[in-house]
């Protein structure tokens, strides 16, 4: 074992980490709202509003994340779209995992007591003030958790960007990796990465969940 | 003015509401009997825009519930009290009481704060501003759920069974807060199963039965040898529930 044949590479392993917790933040941002919305669809009492809501998470469940993003990258060109790496691994990102937090949410919507809903409705809130001031808040309460599984699972999939061209931690490992020839100590190394990344992201979302159930402290 | 014009409620194929014709008027404060299923849940339901009509007309104001842009209105002067308090668990009893006034009335913030301590010092839980629905009892929270509703500052105040869901000692802690705002001249509208209560409080008493008014008189009137004890089903429930 040697990791001093590395050290060099240091700043490629920054470059990449910085890459890749740009993609994570902007697409764990970007799958929040789309799952929020979609969520709210899923539930709608529009039934044609419901029945795409629902469509779309069965449908980006169901595809790989891979070839989702080769038709992106590779695939779209051929018709003259063109989208960089970057943008394109953020976008998939978000839309793919926007269908497994939209159906987290959606089980966490379904949960919140239909009384308190009324509640809020005769009060004359409007639809969008009730979504946002009382729905949303009390879902996210019981769906953080397992949205956080989504999350951190979203942080390990952005490896899969490497092989369209992105140089986030992954791409830059193989890179390294071929340069010296060592690699047991960079995947290591990587290894390490992505741990201190998920182990961040899932401190913050227990100060957030801590946040959301403030009020049940004390509760009887 | 409510006025309540052959109002009939389906819920599937079963009538719930079979034509109900009322009129109340501002000031007054009736009280709604009826055993279990006989419509008054669901009459309640249907002047707070919580359930649509299937036929006849519901009018607060000359504002008619079925259309939304009046019922948007008709919310702001209406008020409602529910048997499960139906707090919002994760806001503060301060903001349960001033969310509604502040944004559906577009009030300033300091002024609606300081009318929602004002109450919660009038129902004796001005200590509880900070709290969490979660951490108070049952009658806290319907006295919370009271401030709640007449920090709208309604004309109508709806209130379905609001002890229904306590027991006998708090019943007696939001019942003395209900005596109170009775006196005080807003129109109050009680589903309710505290016979006595009604006796005390309302100026008048409908009752219900299978979907249809069987009764609507003064309450005097009601607690009468010839008036609604005349009626022999009004009789039976009376009896029943005082053995209760």
């Amino acid at each position: 074992m040697n990791f001093s044949a590395i050290i060099g590479y240091l700043g490629m392993f920054w470059d990449g980490f910085l890459v890749t917790a740009s993609v994570s933040a902007l697409s764990i941002a970007g799958s929040f709202i789309i799952g929020v919305i979609v969520a709210f669809g899923a539930v709608s009492r529009r039934p044609a509003v419901r029945r795409l809501a629902r469509g779309y998470i069965g449908l980006f469940r169901n595809i790989p994340f891979i070839v989702q993003v080769f038709f992106f990258y590779f695939g779209l060109p051929e018709i003259g779209i063109y989208i960089d790496a970057f943008t394109t691994g953020t976008m998939a990102l978000s839309i793919a995992v926007g269908a497994y937090a939209a159906d987290v949410l959606r089980a966490g919507i379904e949960n919140v007591d239909t009384g308190v809903i009324e509640a809020a409705e005769v009060s004359g809130l409007s639809r969008l003030k009730i979504y946002r001031r009382i729905i949303l808040p009390i879902a996210l309460r019981v769906s953080l958790r397992p949205l956080g599984s989504v999350f951190i699972n979203l942080v390990l999939t952005t490896s899969i960007l490497s092989t369209i061209t992105l140089n986030e931690l992954t791409g830059n490992a193989k890179i390294v990796a071929s340069d010296t020839f060592r690699p047991f100590e960079v995947y290591f190394f990587l290894l390490l990465f992505y741990c201190v990344l998920t182990y961040l992201l899932s401190l913050l979302i227990n100060l957030w969940h801590r946040h959301l159930n403030r009020f049940m402290r004390g509760a009887e | 003015m409510i006025e309540i014009d052959q109002l009939h409620k389906k819920f599937g194929d079963t009538e719930v509401l079979k034509g109900i014709s009322l009129t109340i008027a501002p000031g007054e404060v009736v009280s709604i009997l009826g055993a279990s299923g006989s419509g008054k849940s669901t009459l309640m339901r249907c002047m707070n825009g919580l359930a649509g009509l299937n036929g006849g007309s519901l009018l607060i104001d000359g504002l008619d519930v079925s259309k939304p842009r009046e019922l948007r209105e008709i919310r702001k002067r209406c008020a409602t009290v529910f048997q499960h308090f139906n707090l919002y668990p994760h806001l503060s009893v301060l903001e349960n009481i001033t969310l509604a006034p502040i944004d559906v009335l577009g009030r300033k913030k300091a002024e609606v704060e300081a009318e929602a301590f004002a109450l919660l010092k009038q129902v004796g839980l001005a200590d509880r501003a900070d709290a969490y629905p979660g951490q108070l009892s049952g009658g806290q929270k319907q006295r919370i759920g009271i401030c709640r509703a007449l920090a709208m500052q309604p004309r109508y105040l709806l209130l379905d069974e609001v002890t229904s869901a306590l027991d006998p000692e708090m019943t007696g802690e939001v019942l003395d807060v209900l005596a109170a705002l009775a006196r005080s001249g807003t129109t109050m509208i009680f589903v309710t199963h505290e016979i006595a209560f009604a006796r005390e409080i309302s100026s008048r008493i409908v009752f219900l039965d299978d979907g249809v008014v069987r009764a609507d008189m003064p309450t005097d009137r009601f607690f009468a040898e010839d008036g609604g004890y005349g009626d022999e089903r009004i009789a039976r429930f009376l009896a029943k529930m005082r053995n209760k």
